[in-house]
């Protein structure tokens, strides 16, 4: 016993004398922390190859999960060690007191240099994530803090094969022929539309793509100021869509409890012919059911008085730390990285949507089909205002009372007013 | 007729017993099963494929798991931090311990319960202030540092643990050895430890769980992959969005081969461990 406590003793310092030297950075290398697995090994080769065009060596170290991720950045931030390049995981009022404490870099003045050519290249959407406006609420310096790296929008997919076994030869073009659509795989014992109601945000997501084609995006904005109230026709029309969906049968059993990973399953493994989902969905398809046959398209419009407009995801972003003493060589990177021929790379490596504009002309098929509309997407963070969340969430699981036949669409729509005028109420006061 | 009756009861009784604790049996080993066989099967057919048994077996799993995931350099890491930290954390518990139980000094009650208060305090909770701490010691980034913070973190449990036990060792045996010329650290060493052993192999086999096991604090005080623990490697094949669930299983049942094999080695004294106590020496 002894003995062996005596060699373990041994083992205790021959493991701390192997781990005392701390590696120390040169001045011609950048450090990268990320979050994102998929992209690891694509970050990785581009580094080396940057490494031989310019000789500047960049370490892209990879920190997963998202939760360990933050909580790393978080304590980095406060011990003034974040690294020269990383990604902030969080709310925009995060990202302002990241940018408040001097951590990010406002990189407006390298986006708008030679005529803005590195902003004109990127979807503006994606760059609108990262902007800050004059006169936002964080009160940060109006300008661009973060580098988009990629894209993402929210359609809807359908199987071919199942549209096919139903007799559909098309997908459908109107609201109307989705229903109709549904109708037919009902009657081959197919299950129609699945997606992950169960999480608020594709509820949210969803509603809103509709509200936007019922009513425009100005009633929209304006029912947020409180001008326009929830019981108005429009709106009531939006929840009555979902009243239409469920009556019509629709949606597949149990879809208002579902999480989007277990409606993504569903459609990988053939088990529903329609879901609505976001474009990363291209990756988990090909890994769960690689032969899966099927395309892509916006959401079918209910009228035709204003475009669908879809959500684009965030996407993921970088920043730049402005305490880093490589803070040129990190922006000078990130320009690489962003530039057409890297994003084409990235996008075939790991099939996402890049944040450059002229590396989506090499995509068909389902990646183009979810590409092609990326200049008419629309996003909460770039609205020039946001309801207020309480009432958010009485809006999404009003929509799934009705989905599941608890209340109508006018009892939904009466609640949702009384949140919103309460709500009203609180920020009026002094 | 009397005889027959107990003997029907007992028959029962003991179906029941079995029963109860087959089940138990088979809730622990399923999951296990279930990964193994997990392990086995491709992307294409591990959703569809309900079977107990896969029909192809894809050994590949492994191999792709082993090299994507880094595991040879992983592997050697873990076990460097394992066999350190569970080394510190014998030593300096069963030292503080010791003390605790056997030496009077002013303020002992205290610290004592200073370092069972630690046991309250989540891991998480103690992230910021514990980097900011290993970075201004310059330790940031080295095995270490994380080798001291993971002594660190094992440190309350196994000191209540073993002052429990050296609490309840005569104190007859300790003056036998005094008799006979030895020092307090020669009691502890001669004397205190053996009679630890069973003690000290719960400790022992707590720790090298926790630590073969951890992933959170390694995430946030490395950044240097040759530096990472093997739960690392595993998170390669879990991405933010998808799952590669087969080498994902090949890569956890990879990794829990040596813990269970330190496990089974050790299961004697941990029973020993758990139920002795009342009787030391």
């Amino acid at each position: 016993m002894r003995r062996l406590v005596s060699w373990m003793f041994c083992a205790v310092l021959a493991g701390m004398a192997l781990g005392c030297a701390q590696a120390k950075k040169t001045a011609n290398e950048i450090e990268v922390w990320h979050w994102m697995t998929d992209r690891q090994d694509s970050l990785q080769a581009l580094a080396e190859r940057y490494e031989q065009q310019t000789g500047i060596k960049v370490k892209i170290a990879l920190f997963a999960p998202s939760d360990s991720y933050t909580q790393k950045v978080i304590a980095a931030a406060q011990a003034n060690v974040l690294p020269d390049i990383y990604g902030i995981l969080d709310k925009k009022s995060i990202v302002a007191s990241f940018i408040k404490a001097g951590y990010v870099a406002d990189l407006t003045e390298a986006f708008k240099a030679d005529n803005g050519a590195w902003e004109k290249r990127l979807f503006a959407k994606a760059i609108n994530n990262n902007r800050f406006v004059e006169g936002n609420v964080d009160k940060v310096k109006p300008g661009i803090y973060g580098v988009p790296l990629d894209v993402s929008n929210i359609q809807m997919v359908y199987n071919r094969a199942l549209l096919k076994r139903a007799g559909i030869m098309k997908p459908p073009a109107t609201f109307d022929d989705f229903i109709a659509d549904a109708q037919a795989l009902r009657r081959v014992g197919i299950p129609p539309f699945v997606t992950g109601f169960g999480e608020m945000w594709i509820v949210d997501c969803f509603a809103s793509n509709y509200a936007f084609n019922i009513m425009g995006e100005a009633k929209v904005m304006a029912t947020f100021r409180g001008e326009v109230p929830y019981t108005d026709p429009d709106w009531i029309a939006v929840f009555a869509l979902f009243k239409k969906l469920a009556d019509k049968g629709v949606f597949m059993e149990g879809i208002v409890t579902k999480g989007n990973k277990y409606a993504e399953q569903d459609f990988a493994l053939e088990r529903a012919a329609f879901s609505f989902d976001g474009s990363w969905c291209v990756n988990i398809y090909k890994t769960m059911n690689p032969g899966l046959d099927y395309g892509v398209l916006p959401l079918p419009p209910v009228s035709s008085n204003f475009p669908m407009r879809m959500w684009d995801g965030a996407g993921s972003s970088l920043v730049v730390n402005d305490l880093s003493p490589n803070k040129d060589k990190a922006v000078a990177f990130l320009k690489w990285l962003t530039a057409a021929e890297q994003q084409t790379y990235l996008a075939e490596k790991t099939n996402n949507l890049p944040a450059n504009r002229d590396a989506h002309r090499a995509f068909t098929d389902v990646l183009g089909g979810f590409s092609k509309v990326m200049e008419n997407t629309t996003h909460p963070n770039i609205w020039p205002l946001n309801e207020d969340p309480l009432v958010v969430e009485a809006f999404d699981k009003g929509i799934q009372a009705i989905m599941i036949g608890d209340e109508t669409p006018q009892q939904v729509a009466g609640e949702v007013q009384s949140v919103k005028v309460r709500q009203m109420g609180r920020a009026a006061r002094p | 007729m009397i005889a027959n009756k107990y003997l029907i009861q007992g028959f029962f009784k003991n179906t029941l017993l079995h029963i109860f604790l087959l089940t138990v049996t088979i809730s622990c080993l399923f999951p296990i099963f279930w990964m193994v066989r997990s392990s086995l099967m491709s992307n294409a057919t591990i959703f569809v494929d309900q079977s107990l048994l896969p029909h192809e077996w894809n050994w590949h799993n492994y191999a792709v798991a082993w090299t994507k995931g880094n595991f040879g350099v992983y592997f050697f890491n873990s076990l460097i931090y394992t066999v350190s930290v569970v080394m510190g954390i014998v030593i300096i518990s069963s030292l503080a311990a010791f003390a605790f139980s056997r030496l009077k000094f002013p303020g002992k009650d205290a610290l004592f319960y200073m370092f069972i208060a630690a046991m309250m305090i989540p891991l998480p909770g103690s992230f910021v202030p514990l980097f900011v701490l290993m970075n201004k010691l310059h330790l940031v980034n080295t095995r270490f540092g994380y080798i001291l913070c993971m002594i660190n973190v094992g440190l309350s449990l196994s000191i209540l643990l073993l002052k429990t036990f050296f609490d309840k060792m005569p104190s007859d045996l300790e003056d036998a050895a005094r008799i006979d010329g030895c020092s307090r650290i020669q009691i502890w060493w001669h004397m205190a430890l053996p009679l630890a052993a069973p003690a000290l192999a719960v400790v022992v086999i707590y720790n090298s769980l926790n630590v073969w096991n951890e992933y959170i604090l390694a995430t946030l005080l490395l950044s240097d992959n040759n530096l990472m623990p093997l739960q690392r490697g595993l998170m390669v094949f879990n991405g933010a969005y998808q799952v590669d669930y087969p080498v994902l299983m090949a890569g956890l049942t990879m990794t829990a081969i040596p813990i269970v094999a330190v496990y089974l080695f050790m299961q004697k004294h941990i029973i020993k461990g758990l139920s002795s106590g009342a009787i030391v020496g």
